[in-house]
């Protein structure tokens, strides 16, 4: 190989690589420079009052045995790193399940209590605490063995026309990024700031909800919060993010 | 709170709230004793709005720094940033800061209580505004006179809907 | 209903005469009363319509709200360090009800 054609070579790669994994940036990014600095401020992000509600609850007794910190002692750094791997395959049950899924596992088998519902308060303040105990790790979920068809499954999903608006995820979150969408950005699509507090909400939701507004966005069918498709979604945007920092509680407009 | 909210968000504002802020501030009391009859009839223009709380003075533009997006992203929660010059001393301070938004339902929004403890008249808030409009800061100064600041701004989504 | 929570931002030292930023967040609907929620219902109008600071025995800081403040809302104001001793929150919210936090404040 001459030196041009290595010159040559080693551009192309580079160029590769940034339309790669790389490219892809966190809905972070698209927020004006003002809401960016709000979401980095504990004292000014809303989201940060969620996971209080979860550290709260994560230690509370009320005839909860065990606490949540009775198993997972010092969470700071027991659980640090723990979100940034899901949704992963449940090794117990074989399926595969988000953080939402873990915690309330946990709060029906473990703890012998009733679940507290997806979206419910207290499910959004545990997975925003526990998430933010992440803040800054990379995504690492892993698409290997029984977790290959759910990759597989989100793949499609992400690809596949849908609705009365016959639109597919990619087409706006990939072919449209950075344009404008009524009042917002689009953005590559990826819930690394989930649970997040976003404006229109006027509190903190989880991705499933996000996601329930994308469907109803393309007039599509709306799956429920946990279902096998939002779970499979999850995982393929994970996937997209692989490499970018966890950065729940995030701020969304 | 996580409900959906419908856009069902035009209702006026419920009577008691009308009767508690004006209750609440010295220049309410006068109009407090207005006949009903003149508080129904069509939104008041800002320049009245403004009046009804300095008890008829027109205020100087003067003295405020009034920071607020003129393109607001979300009419839900939108910062304001508002700084009074003053010495903040016995006797030259701000003594209250008070923010119109014309066209809220309600447009008396909100009113910040200063004494010359403050040091600085200095307050940051986050504030719900319906629609795209002028939205107008007074300040009463513990001399008796007041100065005011306004902006003009877009609200690109009014705190009025929720695409679910 | 969710649960009543407040971050209140400070410095835990100032010296005396310093101008010290206080910064609140507080966890609150702020139903601003008439709309509809998802089974139909109208949601009654629920504010907190008043927050009061107190420091070294009087009012330093009064918010008076109204429906047009925003649902969780921030606000952040100044006051002179004075002396060490604690700075009280008290939120009044419709139908009468109060919520209180205090936060110290160490004067050198």
């Amino acid at each position: 190989m001459t030196s041009a054609s290595r010159v040559v070579a080693t551009a192309l790669l580079a160029l590769a690589g940034a339309a790669g994994a790389e490219e892809i940036k966190p809905g972070s990014a698209f927020l004006s420079p003002q809401m960016q600095r709000q979401q980095e401020d504990e004292a000014r992000n809303p989201g940060w009052l969620w996971v209080e509600q979860g550290e709260e609850l994560f230690s509370r007794r009320d005839g909860v045995a065990p606490t949540c910190a009775s198993c997972h002692a010092d969470p700071k750094r027991s659980l640090r790193g723990a979100a940034a791997r899901y949704p992963q395959v449940d090794a117990a049950g074989g399926k595969l399940i988000n953080l939402e899924g873990r915690i309330e596992q946990c709060r029906v088998e473990r703890q012998k209590q009733p679940a507290f519902g997806y979206e419910s308060q207290e499910l959004l303040g545990l997975t925003a605490y526990v998430a933010s105990l992440s803040q800054g790790v990379p995504l690492s979920v892993s698409t290997e063995g029984a977790a290959k068809p759910y990759y597989e499954a989100g793949k499609s999903f992400y690809e596949r026309r849908q609705g009365q608006l016959n639109l597919a995820c990619t087409q706006c979150h990939d072919g449209l990024v950075g344009q404008k969408l009524r009042g917002d950005t689009i953005s590559y699509g990826i819930g690394t700031g989930f649970p997040a507090y976003r404006l229109e909400w006027n509190g903190l939701g989880s991705l499933h909800r996000r996601l329930r507004a994308c469907s109803l966005g393309v007039r599509a069918t709306q799956f429920d919060y946990g279902s096998d498709e939002y779970l499979a979604l999850e995982l393929y945007l994970a996937v997209r993010a692989r490499g970018l920092p966890v950065e729940a509680p995030g701020l969304r407009r | 709170m996580s409900s959906p909210i419908s856009p069902a968000c035009a209702r006026p504002e419920p009577a008691l709230s009308r009767r508690e802020v004006m209750a609440a501030g010295a220049a309410g009391l006068a109009l407090a004793a207005l006949p009903a009859s003149t508080q129904a009839a069509a939104p008041p223009a800002l320049a009245e709005l403004i009046t009804r709380v300095t008890e008829g003075a027109v205020p100087e533009r003067s003295k405020i720094t009034f920071d607020i997006p003129q393109l607001v992203e979300n009419g839900n929660s939108v910062d304001v940033a508002i700084l009074v010059e003053s010495p903040m001393t016995e006797n030259d301070h701000v003594r209250w800061i008070h923010v119109i938004a014309e066209k809220n339902p309600f447009p008396d929004v909100a009113r910040f209580h200063l004494t010359p403890r403050s040091g600085r008249a200095d307050i940051r808030a986050t504030l719900r505004l319906a629609t795209s409009q002028k939205v107008a800061v007074v300040a009463s100064l513990s001399s008796g006179g007041y100065v005011m600041a306004d902006a003009d701004i877009v609200v690109t989504l009014s705190a009025c809907i929720d695409g679910g | 209903m969710a649960s009543f929570n407040a971050r209140i931002t400070m410095p835990a030292e100032a010296k005396a005469g310093d101008i010290v930023e206080i910064r609140v967040l507080v966890r609150h609907p702020m139903d601003r009363g008439g709309q509809v929620d998802a089974e139909g219902r109208v949601v009654p109008r629920k504010i907190l319509n008043r927050l009061t600071v107190i420091y070294a025995g009087e009012p330093v800081f009064r918010y008076d709200m109204h429906t047009g403040v925003s649902a969780n809302p921030f606000v952040s104001f100044t006051t002179r360090a004075v002396e060490t001793g604690d700075l009280l929150f008290e939120w009044r919210e419709d139908g009468g009800a109060t919520f209180t936090r205090t936060a110290r404040l160490v004067v050198t």
